[in-house]
C-alpha cells in the first residue's frame, strides 16, 4: 500500500485537498486486516479496557469513574458512527440521549416496566425520530448541518422543560430505589460498571462490524466526497440515514443506562452541550475521529481527568474543569486533528520506515 | 388591537437586540463563512468591558463603547491569527476550535467573577419614553437605532470601500482575489477583527439591558446564527430583517402561545428556512455553498 493511499480504498494524490480532508484516514492496518484479525484485535482491546475494572473492583470511588468512562466511551463511539465514519458532525445527539433517558424513566416510574424491556423499543423509537429529523437536514452540508442539529437540541430542551406532565419539566424525574437485576438498579457499584462495559463492548463490536461492512465503506465514501460517492452510484441519503439511525439508537440505549445509573434526570443534565452533545464529539476528537478505538480512548483519558479537576477545583475555582476542556478542544482541533490514534499511527509509521 | 401593537413594538425592539448581536456574526459567518461559535462570548466580553469601564471610571456605556469595541476587535484579530487561520479550509475543525473557545472564555470569566452577576446602575436603563399610549424603554430604542445605523454603515463599507470589496472578493474566490493582488490573509484578519469589534460593541450597548453573567453569550449565539441564516447569507439587510423577524416572532409566541415556548417557535422557523431555502430570505440562491467550496 503506497503512502498516497488514504487507507480507505480511495486513492488520492498527495497534493489533493488538505482542506477537504478534515477527517483522518483510518489506520491502514484496519483496512487490510482479515476478519479474524479484526475480531482478535477487538477481543484484545476489550480485555485491556476491562483491566481497570478488575484492578479497582473493590474501590467504589474508582468504580464510579470507570462506569462513567465506559458509558461515555460507548456514547462517543455511537456518535462516531455517523460523525466519524459518516462525516456528519451532529451536535444534537443530546436529543437521542434524552429520548432514551426520558422514555425509560417514564415507563419505569409510571407503569413499573423493566428498563431491560424498554431499552430496545426505545432505541428503535430514537432511531425513527433520528431518521425523521435527519431526512430534511441531511441536505445541509458541513457547518450548516452542525448548526441545524444544535437547533434541534435547543428545541428539544425547550420542549422537555415545557412538557411538564410527561417529563416533569424543570423538576425532572427521579426513579425510586428498588434494587434488583430486573429493575436494573444495583446496590453495588461494580454491577453498574459491568453494565456500562457491556454497552461499550456492544457499540465497539458494532463499529468493528460496520467498518468492514458494505454500509461502512459507503459511509466512508460519503464522508470523503459526497458528490463522488453519488456519482459512483451510492444512495447518499439512504446511507446517511442508516448510519444516523444506528448511531441514534445506540445513543438512546446509553440514555437508558444513564437514567438507571443516576436515577434522576432533568433537562439541563440531558441537553447541556459541553456535557452531552458536544462532549460525545469531543471525546471522539481527542481519541481519534473515525477510528474504532479513538472514542473509548478519548473517554478513558478525559473522563477521569475531568473528574479529578472537578473534585480538586470545584470549590476554589468554579468552571476550571470546563475551561481546561475548552482549551484542550482548541488545541486538539489545531494540532491533533486525528487524535491520539493519529499520533500513534504516525509514530508507528516513523519507526517502521527506519531500517 | 392595543395589545397587538404593544406586542409588535416590543418584538421590534427585541429584534433590534437580536439584529445588533448578529451584525458581527453576519460579517464573520455570513460574509466570509467562518464558523464562530465563540461569537456570543465576544458579546459577553463587550458587556464586561462596558461594566468595568462604568464600575472603575464611571464611564457611560455609550462612551466606553469606543474603547471596548476596538479591544474586543483586537482579541478577534488574535483569534483569527492563532486559531482560525490554521483551520481556514476545515469548517468542521472550526466548529470544534470555536466551541472550545466558547467553553474556555465562558469558564475563565466564571472563574474570575465567581458567578456573581453584574449590572450597570444609573438612570439610563430605566428611562421610559412615552409615545401616545406606548411606553418604550429608552435603551431598547437606542439599541434598535444603533442596529439600524451599524447595518447601514456595514452595507456602505462592503459595497463602497476597497476593503469591503476585497472582503467580498475573497469570499467568492480566494484564488482569483489573490491574482487581483488582494492580500487574502490580511483581508480575513481585518474581517474577523471588525466582526469581533461589532460583537464587542453590541455587548457594551446591551449592558443597560441585561444583567451580566459569564453565560450570557449563550442567549445570543444560536439566535445570531439563526438571524444570519434566516436573513440570507452575505446579505447585510437580510440579517437586519432576520433580527426583526426573530424578535417579533419571539414576542408574539411568548404572548399568544406560551412564554416557555417562545424561542422554540423561531427555532422551528429557522430550521424550516434552513431546510427549505438554505440561502435564506434575501440571500442569493446557492449562497450557502459559497466559501465552503474547494478553494486554495
Amino acid at each position: 500500500m503506497s503512502s498516497t493511499d488514504t487507507g480507505n480504498g480511495i486513492a488520492t494524490g498527495p497534493a489533493a485537498t488538505p482542506g477537504r480532508r478534515a477527517f483522518p484516514a483510518a489506520p491502514a492496518s484496519e483496512v487490510i486486516a482479515s476478519a479474524r484479525r479484526a475480531w482478535l484485535t477487538y477481543l484484545g482491546g476489550m480485555a485491556l479496557a476491562f483491566l481497570p475494572f478488575v484492578v479497582f473492583v473493590n474501590d467504589a470511588h474508582w468504580l464510579n469513574i470507570i462506569a462513567l468512562t465506559y458509558l461515555m466511551g460507548g456514547l462517543a463511539a455511537s456518535w462516531n458512527i455517523i460523525g466519524g465514519f459518516g462525516g456528519q458532525f451532529s451536535l444534537g445527539h443530546g436529543v437521542f440521549f434524552a429520548i432514551g433517558a426520558y422514555t425509560t424513566a417514564i415507563f419505569v416510574t409510571r407503569w413499573g416496566v423493566s428498563p431491560w424491556a424498554t431499552m430496545i423499543p426505545t432505541a428503535i423509537f430514537a432511531a425513527c425520530v433520528a431518521m425523521l429529523i435527519s431526512w430534511p437536514t441531511f441536505r445541509l452540508r458541513g457547518p450548516f448541518f452542525a448548526i441545524a442539529t444544535l437547533a434541534f437540541n435547543e428545541v428539544a430542551f425547550v420542549l422537555a422543560n415545557h412538557a411538564e406532565s410527561l417529563t416533569g419539566g424543570p423538576r425532572g424525574l427521579s426513579i425510586p430505589f428498588r434494587a434488583g437485576l430486573a429493575n436494573m438498579i444495583f446496590r453495588d457499584r461494580w454491577a453498574y460498571a459491568l453494565l456500562m462495559f457491556g454497552f461499550v463492548a456492544l457499540v465497539i463490536a458494532l463499529s468493528v462490524w460496520l467498518r468492514r461492512s458494505r454500509l461502512g465503506y459507503y459511509l466512508l465514501a460519503v464522508r470523503e466526497d459526497e458528490d463522488a460517492a453519488r456519482a459512483a452510484g451510492i444512495n447518499v441519503l439512504a446511507v446517511k440515514l442508516k448510519g444516523m439511525a444506528l448511531s441514534a439508537g445506540l445513543t438512546a440505549i446509553g440514555g437508558t443506562l444513564f437514567t438507571m445509573y443516576l436515577r434522576y434526570i432533568d433537562p439541563p443534565t440531558l441537553f447541556t452541550l459541553p456535557e452531552v452533545g458536544v462532549k460525545f464529539a469531543l471525546l471522539a476528537l481527542i481519541g481519534g475521529i473515525g477510528t474504532i478505538w479513538g472514542p473509548l480512548l478519548g473517554a478513558a483519558l478525559i473522563v477521569p481527568f475531568e473528574n479529578w479537576l472537578r473534585s480538586a477545583y470545584a470549590d476554589s475555582l468554579p468552571g476550571f474543569s470546563l475551561a481546561v476542556l475548552g482549551l484542550l478542544m482548541v488545541l486538539a482541533a489545531l494540532f491533533m486533528k486525528r487524535g491520539i490514534m493519529g499520533l500513534v499511527e504516525d509514530l508507528l509509521k516513523r519507526t517502521r520506515r527506519k531500517p | 388591537m392595543d395589545i397587538f401593537l404593544t406586542v409588535l413594538v416590543f418584538g421590534l425592539l427585541l429584534g433590534g437586540i437580536y439584529g445588533l448581536v448578529s451584525i458581527g456574526l453576519n460579517l464573520i459567518f455570513g460574509v466570509v463563512r467562518i464558523v464562530n461559535f465563540a461569537q456570543g462570548e465576544l458579546v459577553m466580553f463587550g458587556m464586561y468591558g462596558g461594566f468595568f469601564a462604568w464600575h472603575w471610571w464611571g464611564l457611560n456605556p455609550y462612551l466606553s463603547v469606543f474603547l471596548v469595541a476596538p479591544l474586543v476587535g483586537l482579541l478577534g484579530v488574535a483569534i483569527q491569527r492563532l486559531v482560525i487561520q490554521p483551520l481556514q479550509h476545515e469548517p468542521n475543525m472550526q466548529i470544534f476550535a470555536t466551541f472550545g473557545l466558547l467553553m474556555l472564555f465562558q469558564n475563565l470569566m466564571l472563574m474570575a467573577s465567581r458567578g456573581e452577576a453584574y449590572s450597570v446602575g444609573g438612570q439610563v436603563g430605566s428611562t421610559v419614553l412615552e409615545v401616545g399610549d406606548l411606553k418604550l424603554s429608552l435603551v431598547r430604542v437606542v439599541t434598535l437605532l444603533a442596529a439600524t445605523l451599524i447595518t447601514i454603515g456595514l452595507h456602505l463599507f462592503l459595497s463602497r470601500t476597497m476593503t469591503g470589496k476585497a472582503i467580498r472578493a475573497v469570499t467568492q474566490d480566494k484564488r482569483a482575489a489573490r491574482a487581483m493582488g488582494i492580500n487574502v490573509e490580511k483581508t480575513f484578519l481585518i474581517t474577523f477583527g471588525i466582526g469581533a469589534a461589532l460583537a464587542g460593541m453590541a455587548g457594551v450597548l446591551l449592558t443597560p439591558i441585561y444583567s451580566i453573567t459569564p453565560a450570557v453569550g449563550g442567549n445570543f449565539i444560536l439566535a445570531a446564527f439563526a438571524v444570519v441564516v434566516l436573513g440570507g447569507l452575505g446579505s447585510v439587510w437580510g440579517a437586519y430583517l432576520g433580527g426583526l423577524i426573530v424578535g417579533i416572532v419571539e414576542a408574539f409566541a411568548g404572548f399568544y402561545i406560551d412564554p416557555v415556548l417562545r424561542s422554540a417557535v423561531w427555532f422551528v422557523i429557522f430550521l424550516i428556512v434552513l431546510v427549505v431555502k438554505p440561502s435564506g430570505l434575501l440571500g442569493q440562491v446557492g449562497a450557502e455553498e459559497v466559501g465552503f467550496r474547494e478553494q486554495h
